[in-house]
């Protein structure tokens, strides 16, 4: 990040943080509206907010149940979480529905969870005229790809990036004159995760297979546990400081993709895993992906949200995949079944045979 | 090319709102430059950072904010600062740069560089631009680490800085000279070598080191001498004007002479390459906060990474020319990389949290800039008409065919 504006930023928010800075369990109870909050994000952070004291709607497409009890919480806990959160059922994409449904609820929070293109936040905007904040959920996946890293917030963005919506919502955001604040996960990691970025090794380390990494496993990520991720949001929540902000919420430290498979099995109890380096370009793996995540370095910077929210990841990477693994993963649970045929075609071509357990 | 991007802050908000607004294209349309590609934009630094090119030149500017950042932070001023500098190698520049910080910081400063006067490693730089820091007020003096009372003479000082040994026996002499004399404030300057490999980069501070390493033996001592004040500086490598050991020139070198670039596969290792003035910032900021930086070890670095394919591609812009990089298996060819390649071959980054957190320090290298200064000088001085042997690039590209 480039000095003067990084000083000056720097500076500033030092200004801003002495100036104000709310706890979201200071924070008087809003009623805040969800678009999403089934499936793994929303899960944790509506268990948060409800328990704050805030009125928490999701609003989903009732495709997942609305409240389902989750392995780290009591019964007594999902008792009270199920019977305060609302929920509105309709599908973003109709935008006239939409609107109509949540126009005149007296919304004054939005946390938009699953919001992909400009177009779906701004009928959400213009229907609710008392929004004090909106608070989306971006992507560090608008970066401009760099030589020189970790990405700072201020980084060049890439208008050619998957995330091309993200990059626009933002800006769009910041056009409407709504207080907004947008969050930029980098791999988000945790039980109940439906990516599979965990669930991708814990498969190889318990079938007991080589694990194929692409080219020389020296690519640095970044992977972010969902509950330190449901605590970012809830440090953003009507702070002043984070208004027109965009902060990269992930780990504490980086770490390699041969680093991610050690750390699963760790995590696991499995033993150090075979780990096998192959030339993706000399393979046609047609649709299907041999790896999960993607092939080039790819971290952030998490010092301004420290520095601004007063927030910092509880969980170190192992801590966290063992979480994972022993709250979803590792008792038998998994969101997409085990499939082998990218890494067989692999171990074939660099004539691995692989042990197969009796 | 002079470029200026100006807009009109009056909030902090405001400057967050301008600056989040600077994409490549946001940049393009404001300089009216002939399409730009983002990557072409992104090599001027990032896109904020074109911000930061804005008029001052760099060197001025790092001047200011280190003026700056010392008088607003100060718990004490015009400290009796004595350095004990290495007489070569690449952290020799580090004692010429904080000199002069020091110095720009309200401090009186003494320099006592190792051996002789008379030797002829005072030749080179940063030794050979010693009138530079006498023109400011500093003493400059030369003597024996085991004798550094001769040296200075009477002289008392509150903060020392041994920026020479690399173990107890170079550096015990200094701690034990400067607690007889009741020296408030030992710093060292140590090295981010000592952190042990990690899958988790970055290095931080805190994270394990090789316990049989010189440098963690005086970390070691120092911290229980009894100091009031103690601190210990972990850099990894340096460019800026005055040094003593060549850094980017490796790349230089070759890029000038149209030569390929061997680079270790798979050329995404990634290192820490710091301006020197982030040192000297770093270590006089905890010259001026000593309960501040009190026992503490700060890793002394820039906070960006690169790796040693983006750093052939920064040193090429900076050159103005194409450079064609050429990935090699060491191990595999029978290359010895040490003495192939002037940076270790493997991921060694470490990242400066606690100067952040502790100190309110903040990182001005911007790489990009740097390496064109540093070209500027490399032509000013001759080096690319300098005859120069590749010998073993020569070995590296036949065996890679």
């Amino acid at each position: 990040m480039q000095a003067t504006d990084r000083t000056r930023l720097r500076t500033q928010a030092v200004r801003r943080v002495s100036i104000v800075t709310t706890a979201s369990s200071d924070t008087p109870a809003k009623k805040i509206l969800m678009m999403g909050g089934t499936r793994f994000i929303g899960v944790y952070l509506a268990r948060l907010l409800v328990k704050a004291g805030h009125e928490v709607t999701l609003f989903t497409r009732g495709k997942t149940p609305v409240t389902q009890k989750i392995a780290s919480e009591t019964d007594q806990e999902y008792a009270e979480y199920s019977s305060k959160v609302k929920h509105i059922q309709g599908d973003r994409q109709d935008f006239d529905g939409m609107k109509s449904k949540i126009a005149s609820a007296g919304f004054e929070i939005v946390y938009d969870i699953n919001g992909r293109e400009a177009v779906e936040v701004e009928p959400i905007i213009d229907a609710i005229p008392s929004l004090k904040q909106y608070i989306y959920c971006s992507s560090a996946g608008v970066y401009l790809k760099s030589d020189l890293l970790p990405h700072f917030e201020v980084d060049a963005t890439d208008p050619k990036s998957r995330h091309k919506g993200k990059l626009d919502t933002e800006a769009l955001l910041q056009s409407k004159g709504v207080p907004w604040t947008s969050i930029r996960p980098v791999y988000i990691y945790g039980p109940l995760n439906y990516n599979p970025v965990e669930e991708w090794f814990f498969h190889r380390l318990k079938a007991g297979r080589p694990i194929p990494i692409p080219n020389s496993g020296l690519q640095i990520t970044q992977l972010g546990h969902v509950k330190d991720l449901a605590d970012a949001f809830v440090r953003v929540l009507d702070n002043p400081t984070a208004f027109g902000q965009v902060y990269n919420i992930s780990g504490a430290k980086y770490v390699t993709f041969a680093g991610i498979a050690r750390a699963c099995a760790k995590a696991g109890g499995f033993p150090t895993p075979e780990l096998v380096h192959y030339n993706p370009k000399d393979f046609d793996f047609g649709k299907k992906k041999s790896f999960p995540l993607r092939d080039q370095h790819f971290f952030t910077s998490i010092e301004k949200a420290k520095n601004d929210l007063g927030w910092s990841p509880k969980y170190g990477l192992v801590d966290g995949l063992t979480d994972s693994y022993n709250l979803d993963f590792g008792l038998g649970t998994f969101r997409k079944a085990a499939d082998f045929s990218t890494d067989d075609m692999i171990l074939e071509k660099l004539g691995i045979k692989v042990a197969v357990p009796a | 090319m002079a470029l200026s991007l100006q807009f009109a802050v009056s909030t902090p908000r405001q400057a967050s709102l301008e600056i989040s607004k600077l994409t490549p294209g946001y940049i393009a349309s404001s300089l009216s430059l002939r399409s730009p590609s983002a990557s072409s934009l992104h090599s001027l630094g990032t896109s904020s950072g074109i911000a930061g090119a804005v008029k001052k030149s760099s060197r001025r500017w790092r001047a200011a904010k280190t003026v700056a950042m010392a008088a607003a932070a100060n718990e004490v001023s015009n400290r009796k600062v004595l350095i004990v500098n290495t007489n070569s190698g690449g952290h020799a520049v580090i004692g010429f740069w904080l000199a002069k910080d020091l110095v720009a910081a309200g401090h009186e400063v003494t320099v006592m560089t190792v051996g002789e006067e008379s030797s002829d490693k005072m030749k080179k730089p940063p030794f050979s631009r010693f009138s530079e820091l006498r023109d400011l007020g500093v003493s400059t003096v030369w003597g024996d680490p085991k004798d550094v009372g001769a040296a200075v003479g009477g002289k008392s000082f509150h903060a020392v800085l041994d920026n020479n040994g690399k173990d107890l026996d170079a550096v015990k002499p200094v701690v034990d000279w400067a607690k007889s004399q009741g020296v408030e404030q030992f710093l060292f300057i140590s090295s981010a070598g000592i952190y042990k490999t990690s899958d988790e980069p970055p290095h931080v501070e805190g994270d394990p080191v090789k316990v049989d390493a010189g440098h963690v033996g005086v970390e070691d001592y120092i911290s229980k001498s009894a100091f009031k004040f103690w601190s210990s500086f972990r850099p990894q490598y340096m460019t800026g004007s005055g040094n003593n050991k060549d850094c980017e020139e490796w790349f230089f070198d070759r890029i000038v002479r149209d030569k390929p670039v061997p680079i270790p596969s798979p050329g995404i290792q990634v290192t820490n390459i710091a301006h020197v003035s982030d040192l000297s910032s770093m270590i006089t900021l905890a010259i001026g906060k000593p309960s501040a930086s009190n026992a503490t070890i700060f890793n002394a670095v820039s906070d960006r990474a690169v790796t040693f394919d983006g750093l052939v591609r920064l040193c090429a812009r900076a050159a103005a020319k194409e450079a064609k990089i050429v990935h090699y298996d060491a191990k595999a060819l029978g290359i010895d990389a040490k003495k192939a390649f002037p940076f270790r071959n493997m991921h060694f980054y470490a990242e400066p949290r606690a100067a952040k957190e502790k100190l309110g320090w903040t990182s001005s290298t911007n790489l990009s800039e740097a390496l064109k200064e540093r070209y500027e000088e490399y032509i000013k001085i001759g080096r690319d008409k300098k005859d120069i042997k590749f010998e073993i690039d020569d070995t590296i590209l036949s065996k890679v065919g």
